[in-house]
């Protein structure tokens, strides 16, 4: 089946995973697929991108992304959607494209899309499927949406080259964190490691990088005493992350409390950096806002747009108290998420 | 290395987000802010710069030019273009925090007192909007006004900075339209500006392809060893266009084809193909390495340019299946005109690497198709095992396509399917445009950026300049001797350009490529 990108004013395209094909026949249905369409439409794949997920309707939420994402990423993907743990074993597979109209012309540009439904002990095989229908010498990039299970099987990791996560719903850090470790150490090449919590946050940090360019305003990394970040429900993981980039960077160092809790650095000069979290509806970092001597730095999200505010002003007296004249609701960092 | 990245490097909250040398905060002054560069170029630039969220806080646009405007007309007017010109929509929010940063300032280039008044105001602007004293003043006026608002900078101080900013220019072709005039415009420059404050344009380099070519070259191994006189035949660059002179004829009458395409974009080309590896990726080792084949051009006599460059002119033709008139008959062209409007030239480099490779270069006018393209041609296989009814086997092709689908293919050969040995040339083909859905930033865009940068590498140095012209100034003065020039061949609109540019290639045994 091949879905056309189409205008605006049609009907949703739906994200049903294609057309129903045997496993064993994967390749000949795909090459049928394309004699049909030769001409018109041109396949194109810079990489492979595998997405496994354990979520229910993860198929048609999945096969939605990846229409998407080929828009700029010419790849073949492979979704699959697993359940281990249900009665029955049971396989299932669909082939499909998702195609646009090129920026050159009228040519369509179409990507591949094979989809897999696993369901009991069939998820074990997950290795052997992925496998069997990577496209040769493109690089493997392997999109986990579940939580990391122990034991992982260790020829998943073969050939991946850039294994993509997302720690923020994630209940235990730890325990994840070691099957990834695991991975990294069983895997015959160097995994690239891209962790969609941390990736949220570039804009935000680019934004504020841009207050320092100048070498004048270097002084105020010297001058911090205080940030707050909002962070929405579901996002404390995401707060941390951005508060441990800005204390490497800085250099500064975790201080060790009486309370077990809280969260404060200190710089080279001894100086202490407080650390004020809010938690907010809204974008996973709503606000950004640093205090350094008489100036603030803010990076927030505009009111009802995708853009973001940068202000640097002077902390007007009443502000300069305490770090939390700032926000409304004051909630502590923990050292882990 | 730039003052730009020092400052980059200082700052520990770029490290690992931020791929290129952050611009500084500055002022782009922009003379001739009412013209059409300005409008279809400069400010779709900027705004998709701003779009990308690669324009630093406190850039500010300030357009100097003769007719009465208030900002807000001219920000009106720029809007107008940017929804017309610019790769990416124009989204209102957008567009407003970038049309808060531009502002217009009403003079006649010759006015002291204009530039005074943009001194007083550029420093309001610098307090105001943090832009530290930066200034890239860019001249998108007509050449015959650089050397009056030159002059005027200089009165009013503003080309030079101050402690710890910086003032550049940037200076759109035509540099000159010979060697003698591009000497004087360096000299007019260099009154007010030093050669590193200096970046002069040329859009080809800011193309991807164009950039591309060093990165196929150097970052493949599989090129370098064959790209050389001992693998590699013939090199064709050819820039082709379907279009007339389409109301330039005012400039292309005095200029012709050579100067107007061959003497800055093509030559920068075939430098890009042609150059040794650069010892580093900084501006001037790629420069010192592309002048050093621009010195190597083979200098041509009477003679040589009699049998080594071809010029036409079109004739009335069709392109598309439309009618269209000769050259000498659009609108301000001269009825009795000789300006070519196609050259053909056969290059030599002088060095050990391309020793006896010519370097085949054609640009025309009212052409069949549009199109811009570097091929490199390979020596034939030297033996013919298979195909023994056939001469020769086809040689391999590499294509380098710089506009429009930019892409690179390559030609080879292979075994038709069926019991014989039947062999039949393939093409295995690269699209940017399919592989990146992404589209490519326009030149003016990264240009503009590494201008703000203080990043010179893909702006022409004033040696490449006048080298170019030293060599392309033979030429001309050939094709202009009272006696015994060579003639002025023609060509239908529509065709692939005179039939002495085909002889060309065909005395050799080549061919020209077809686009």
């Amino acid at each position: 089946m091949i879905e056309t990108e189409i205008a605006d004013s049609l009907p949703a395209p739906s994200f049903a995973p294609g057309m129903p094909v045997e496993i064993g026949k994967i390749d000949r249905e795909l090459k049928k697929l394309w004699e049909v369409s030769e001409g018109a439409m041109t396949r194109a794949s810079l990489i492979n991108l595998a997405v496994y997920s354990e979520a229910p309707e993860s198929l048609s939420a999945n096969t939605q992304l990846i229409s998407r994402i080929t828009q700029d990423h010419a790849c073949r993907a492979i979704v699959i959607a697993a359940n281990p743990s249900a009665p029955k074993d049971e396989s299932q597979a669909w082939i499909s494209a998702h195609c646009h109209v090129g920026r050159a012309g009228s040519k369509q540009i179409c990507s591949e899309q094979l989809s897999f439904r696993l369901e009991g002990s069939s998820a074990k095989f997950l290795p052997s499927i992925v496998f069997s229908h990577l496209d040769s010498d493109l690089p493997f990039y392997l999109w986990w949406q579940s939580e990391f299970h122990d034991p992982m099987d260790p020829q998943l990791w073969a050939w991946v080259d850039r294994l993509i996560y997302d720690s923020q719903p994630w209940k235990d850090f730890d325990s994840q964190m070691r099957s990834i470790e695991t991975a990294q150490a069983e895997a015959k090449q160097r995994i690239v490691l891209c962790d969609l919590n941390w990736t949220r946050l570039v804009h935000i940090r680019l934004a504020l990088a841009q207050f320092f360019d100048h070498p004048a305003a270097h002084h105020h990394f010297d001058e911090i005493d205080c940030v707050q970040i909002d962070f929405a429900p579901g996002f404390k993981s995401t707060a941390v992350l951005l508060i441990g980039w800005l204390a490497a960077q800085l250099k500064w160092r975790l201080e060790k409390t009486r309370d077990d809790d809280a969260l404060r650095f200190i710089d080279s000069s001894n100086r202490i950096i407080t650390f004020e979290l809010s938690e907010k509806s809204g974008e996973p970092i709503g606000r950004m806002v640093i205090r350094s001597g008489e100036i603030t730095f803010s990076v927030s999200h505009a009111t009802g747009s995708d853009l973001l505010e940068v202000v640097q002003q002077k902390v007007n007296p009443g502000g300069q108290q305490r770090c939390g004249g700032f926000g409304e609701r004051r909630v502590e960092a923990r050292r882990t998420p | 290395m730039s003052q730009a990245s020092d400052q980059t490097n200082l700052n520990p909250l770029r490290e690992g987000i931020t791929a290129r040398t952050v611009p500084d905060p500055c002022t782009v002054v922009i003379f001739g802010a009412t013209g059409d560069l300005t409008h279809r170029k400069l400010i779709p630039a900027l705004y998709n710069i701003a779009v990308d969220g690669e324009l630093p806080p406190g850039v500010t646009v300030v357009g100097f030019a003769r007719r009465p405007k208030t900002d807000e007309e001219f920000r009106k007017e720029l809007e107008e273009a940017a929804r017309k010109y610019s790769r990416q929509e124009v989204r209102e929010d957008l567009w407003k925090t970038f049309a808060d940063s531009i502002f217009y300032h009403q003079s006649e280039f010759a006015d002291p007192a204009g530039y005074k008044s943009l001194a007083e105001r550029l420093d309001k602007i610098d307090q105001e909007r943090r832009t530290r004293g930066n200034r890239l003043f860019y001249f998108a006026a007509s050449p015959e006004q650089f050397e009056p608002i030159l002059k005027h900078l200089k009165e009013a101080g503003l080309n030079k900075a101050r402690d710890g900013s910086w003032a550049r220019v940037v200076v759109e072709k035509p540099f000159g339209k010979d060697l003698a005039s591009a000497q004087e415009l360096n000299r007019v420059v260099r009154n007010a500006f030093a050669e590193e404050q200096t970046y002069r344009i040329d859009h080809f380099l800011g193309k991807e392809t164009a950039q591309n070519i060093l990165v196929l070259r150097f970052a493949n191994a599989i090129f370098e060893p064959l790209w050389n006189t001992r693998y590699i035949d013939h090199v064709q660059i050819t820039a082709a266009e379907t279009l007339g002179v389409e109301g330039r004829a005012g400039y292309y009458e005095g200029a012709g084809a050579l100067r107007d395409m061959v003497q800055n974009h093509l030559l920068q080309l075939l430098c890009l193909v042609a150059m040794e590896p650069p010892t580093d990726l900084s501006a001037d080792s790629i420069r010192d390495e592309k002048v050093k084949v621009v010195r190597s051009l083979r200098r041509m006599n009477a003679e040589e340019v009699a049998r080594d460059a071809v010029r036409g002119q079109y004739e009335k033709g069709a392109i598309n299946g439309k009618p269209v008139p000769g050259y000498r008959e659009e609108e301000k062209v001269n009825p009795n005109s000789t300006t070519e409007t196609y050259a053909a030239l056969r290059v030599l480099v002088d060095n050990w690497r391309w020793a006896d490779v010519p370097f085949y270069v054609r640009v025309g006018k009212r052409l069949p198709k549009s199109g811009t393209e570097i091929s490199v041609h390979f020596k034939k296989a030297p033996m013919v095992l298979f195909n023994k009814e056939s001469v020769a086997l086809d040689q391999n092709v590499l294509v380098i396509r710089i506009q429009p689908d930019e892409g690179i293919s390559l030609r080879m050969q292979a075994k038709m399917p069926g019991t014989s040995f039947r062999i039949e040339p393939v093409k295995m083909d690269f699209h940017y445009g399919t592989s990146f859905g992404k589209a490519s930033p326009e030149a003016y865009e990264r240009l503009l950026l590494d201008a703000m940068s203080g990043d010179a590498t893909l702006f022409a140095r004033r040696d490449e300049v006048e080298h170019a012209w030293r060599f392309v100034d033979t030429i001309e003065e050939a094709w202009a001797a009272k006696k015994n020039a060579p003639p002025l061949c023609h060509y239908p609109a529509g065709s692939w350009g005179p039939e002495e540019a085909d002889d060309l290639l065909a005395r050799d045994g080549r061919a020209w490529r077809r686009l």
